[in-house]
């Protein structure tokens, strides 16, 4: 009787786990987008302010729950010579957020190029992609429909699999919670191809 | 003036932050304190126990502990591990050969339940010296892609120069702020 319950429990209470990559050069924005995001979507989460955000070396890990999965996001390091440690993450995650920052027009072709060169990694075929061109609360920033054709090259890269690429400002929030919604939509779409990791 | 009365419980309602310092011997672990504490360099001799500062930095206060770091001595870490706040694992940069001990060491450590909800920082120590290991060399020697569930962060440091300290205890005091 007690397995039967605590089965019952196990099963009502057990969510999912799907991990989230977010990548992009240096400056984009993909810790303060983290920050953001556990800010709308984590209950009583407080958030560090943006103005304490520094480069990140190393991982900052985060952890919301969203229509009964359970998103863990891997925010790495995107300065050069930290570039080369992203792969290591790429065979178990579930999706990709990609982070432009839409303000720096010097630095858009070196993002083309890393993005290339990440996008076409085997172990990320069919893995969801959201590309978020950050930072739109700057004034005279490049839009979406600036940004997109610099990528779109980059179709056959990219392949069959769900692709989205929205204009976002991760410093007051908007778009952040749109990007979650389809992004879980999506790696919930894909999970045949990639199911959840197993949790105990 | 909300802010005002949360900023002064912050202060009155703040315990002191638990950290230990560890890493092999000789990294500068007690050089990397005693610059934290006094702001100097000292002249240390390997440490056989521990030392234990109270450091203040920006309004937060840290107990810091150095625990020795030779071989014969490491077991002993784990009985200082409960309550522990964040980690400083201090990394001899110039000292390839010992990398994959410590390595080794790094791991046995974050394998213990009273440390899952530590942070952790790693100071990639020793940047002065000559033909030392990069920040992402450091990375993969110490295979930190493995750590997937925890936050971390490193940093360059040399603390006989007393550089990069002060990012690092920027980050980590905000990490620390950011988790309550």
């Amino acid at each position: 009787m007690f397995t039967l319950v605590h089965g019952l429990y196990k099963y009502i209470t057990q969510k999912e786990d799907f991990y989230v990559l977010l990548l992009g050069l240096d400056n984009a924005g993909k810790t303060t987008f983290l920050e953001a995001t556990k800010t709308r979507f984590v209950n009583h989460y407080k958030g560090m302010h943006a103005s304490k955000i520094t480069t990140t070396v190393g991982l900052n890990i985060g952890q919301i729950e969203v229509d009964g999965i359970r998103l863990n996001f891997w925010d790495l390091g995107g300065q050069q010579e930290l570039q080369s440690l992203w792969d290591k993450y790429y065979s178990e995650c579930h999706g990709i957020i990609y982070v432009i920052d839409s303000n720096d027009r010097d630095r858009m072709e070196e993002s083309k190029v890393v993005f290339d060169k990440m996008i076409k990694n085997d172990l990320l075929t069919d893995v969801p992609l959201l590309v978020l061109a950050n930072k739109q609360d700057l004034p005279d920033v490049m839009g979406v429909r600036e940004i997109k054709p610099v990528f779109q090259h980059a179709g056959i890269l990219i392949g069959r699999r769900d692709c989205l690429t929205i204009p976002i400002s991760a410093l007051n929030g908007e778009g952040v919670h749109e990007g979650i919604t389809w992004l879980v939509d999506a790696i919930k779409r894909n999970s045949l191809a990639r199911p959840p990791r197993e949790n105990d | 003036m909300g802010g005002l009365f949360s900023y002064f419980r912050g202060l009155l309602g703040s315990r002191e932050m638990r950290i230990l310092i560890l890493g092999l011997d000789g990294a500068g672990k007690t050089t990397i304190l005693y610059r934290l504490q006094v702001g100097e360099v000292v002249t240390t001799i390997p440490t056989i126990g521990f030392n234990v500062e109270q450091v203040a930095y920006k309004n937060l206060k840290f107990q810091v502990w150095d625990l020795g770091g030779q071989t014969s001595i490491r077991p002993y870490w784990r009985c200082y591990y409960s309550n522990t706040d964040a980690i400083i694992y201090v990394v001899d940069s110039a000292d390839r050969d010992r990398i994959g001990i410590s390595k080794d060491e790094l791991f046995y450590m974050l394998r213990e339940d009273e440390l899952a909800g530590a942070i952790l920082v790693v100071l990639a120590n020793k940047q002065d010296m000559e033909g030392c290991m990069s920040v992402a060399e450091v990375h993969q020697a110490l295979g930190l892609e493995n750590l997937k569930n925890r936050t971390f962060q490193i940093f360059k440091t040399s603390a006989t120069k007393g550089e990069g300290l002060d990012q690092a205890m920027d980050w980590l005091s905000n990490a620390l702020q950011a988790r309550k």
